[in-house]
């Protein structure tokens, strides 16, 4: 055999071992990698929120945000941490897309009266040395304790309150701009985040209540 | 030539990075730090050594017509393997290294050794090459990540060696360092090269 059928052969053989390969081994890392992207939202969230004893990465409401370019609806997820029956903060995900180099991913924690908790760099490629400093625990630190009311939401450069970072002005002011973004977006919906919050809690609270029932 | 001198010469007399000059592009973008280098390298040695064994076996299946596509195919596989593994077993590893995994896909070091060397011999040396070449590309990005983070960001895989009155030389870890580094080793192993001869 030679000639066309033969190379036909030979290539699909190939890739047919190579599919095969591909899927067993997607197979056996398909739940640790699950874990890792798990633990990787659950520990920002640590970071960001007050203390709860729930799992805020399970506890989350969806709201619509808008429409990408292409028509589909893009939504935004709040997590929610609880102590006890409270809610003691909400964290969501916030994009600053005028970083340096790329998108600047943070997550943003708020207690229920909409004041930052704390603030966790999840991604982003600012300049290392320079821009990358934003993911230090002196610039995150800032942020804490300041909401809409009581803080000016600029970089002082601009005007406002936020330190920039010596160097490297364009990483933190994109970073405050988001952050501030979020916050109004949190205001704007915070009825509707919290109220469908306690509702859940109700229905859990009724639910457990009926399940203790003998 | 023997099985230990197809061994060694990846480490210095062929060195893929400072003799062959292949696979600059993850050599220069991912040697920020030493672990960066030594992970990266690591990778690549273990797609180079897998493809150049499937390679070095199925050389008198492939035909030579379609032998670049059949390479590419082994070669992408393995990355997908790798990229798999590290997801899954060292996070913060491929954190670090991001879009140069699949990259490696691209690295001619890989395609060059499967063309050159292991479609054209058998097995046992094919081997030989692929853990020598990889790891001469190992040791050139340790090196090279090693001297950019000890002057960029006075550490040494993460434990501080000069104090913490030392100011980083920042131009180390931005782009421009990684070439000047390169140039200089490179300059280096010329000078002992000269000296011997």
């Amino acid at each position: 055999m030679n000639g066309m059928p033969r190379l036909i052969l030979v290539l699909t053989l190939i890739t047919a071992g190579a599919g095969l390969i591909l899927s067993l081994v997607e197979t056996v890392t398909r739940e640790p990698i699950a874990e890792q992207r798990r633990l990787e939202t659950l520990r920002a969230l640590q970071a960001v929120l007050p203390p709860a004893d729930n799992s805020p990465d399970e506890d989350t409401v969806q709201l619509l945000m808008g429409q990408d370019k292409r028509g589909r609806d893009v939504f935004r997820t709040f997590f929610r941490g609880r102590k006890g029956d409270d809610l003691s903060g909400v964290a969501f995900k916030v994009v600053a897309p005028d970083g340096y180099s790329g998108n600047i991913t943070v997550m943003v924690g708020v207690d229920s009266e909409g004041t930052v908790a704390g603030i966790e760099i999840l991604s982003h490629q600012e300049t290392p040395g320079l821009g990358d400093k934003i993911v230090l625990p002196a610039f995150k630190g800032i942020f804490v304790g300041k909401n809409l009311e009581n803080a000016d939401w600029r970089v002082k450069k601009d005007g406002g309150e936020f330190d920039q970072i010596t160097g490297a002005t364009i990483s933190p002011r994109a970073v405050v701009g988001a952050v501030r973004k979020g916050l109004e977006f949190f205001r704007d919906h915070q009825v509707k985040i919290l109220a469908e919050a306690e509702a859940k809690a109700k229905a859990e609270t009724k639910a457990k209540a009926e399940g203790d029932k003998p | 030539m023997t099985l230990g001198q197809e061994f060694r010469k990846g480490f210095w007399k062929e060195n893929a990075v400072f003799r062959l000059l292949l696979g600059l592009c993850p050599a220069l973008a991912v040697t920020t730090s030493a672990e960066n280098g030594l992970g990266m390298g690591l990778a690549t040695t273990f797609v180079l050594v897998c493809s150049n064994i499937v390679v070095s076996s199925l050389r008198k299946v492939i035909p030579a017509k379609v032998r670049i596509p059949s390479f590419i195919v082994v070669i992408a596989s393995f990355v997908t393997v790798v990229q798999l593994c590290m997801e899954a077993y060292f996070y913060d590893l491929y954190k670090a290294l991001g879009i140069f995994i699949p990259l490696i896909v691209v690295n001619c070091l890989i395609l060059g050794r499967a063309e050159a060397f292991a479609s054209k011999n058998r097995l046992v040396p094919a081997v030989a090459d692929g853990v020598g070449m990889g790891l001469g590309f190992t040791l050139a990005l340790f090196v090279l990540g090693a001297v950019r983070e000890l002057f960029g960001s006075g550490t040494l895989l993460g434990y501080a060696v000069f104090g913490s009155s030392y100011q980083p030389l920042l131009l180390m870890i931005l782009p421009p360092g990684a070439f000047i580094v390169m140039g200089l080793l490179l300059a280096g192993m010329n000078l002992l090269d000269a000296r011997r001869n």
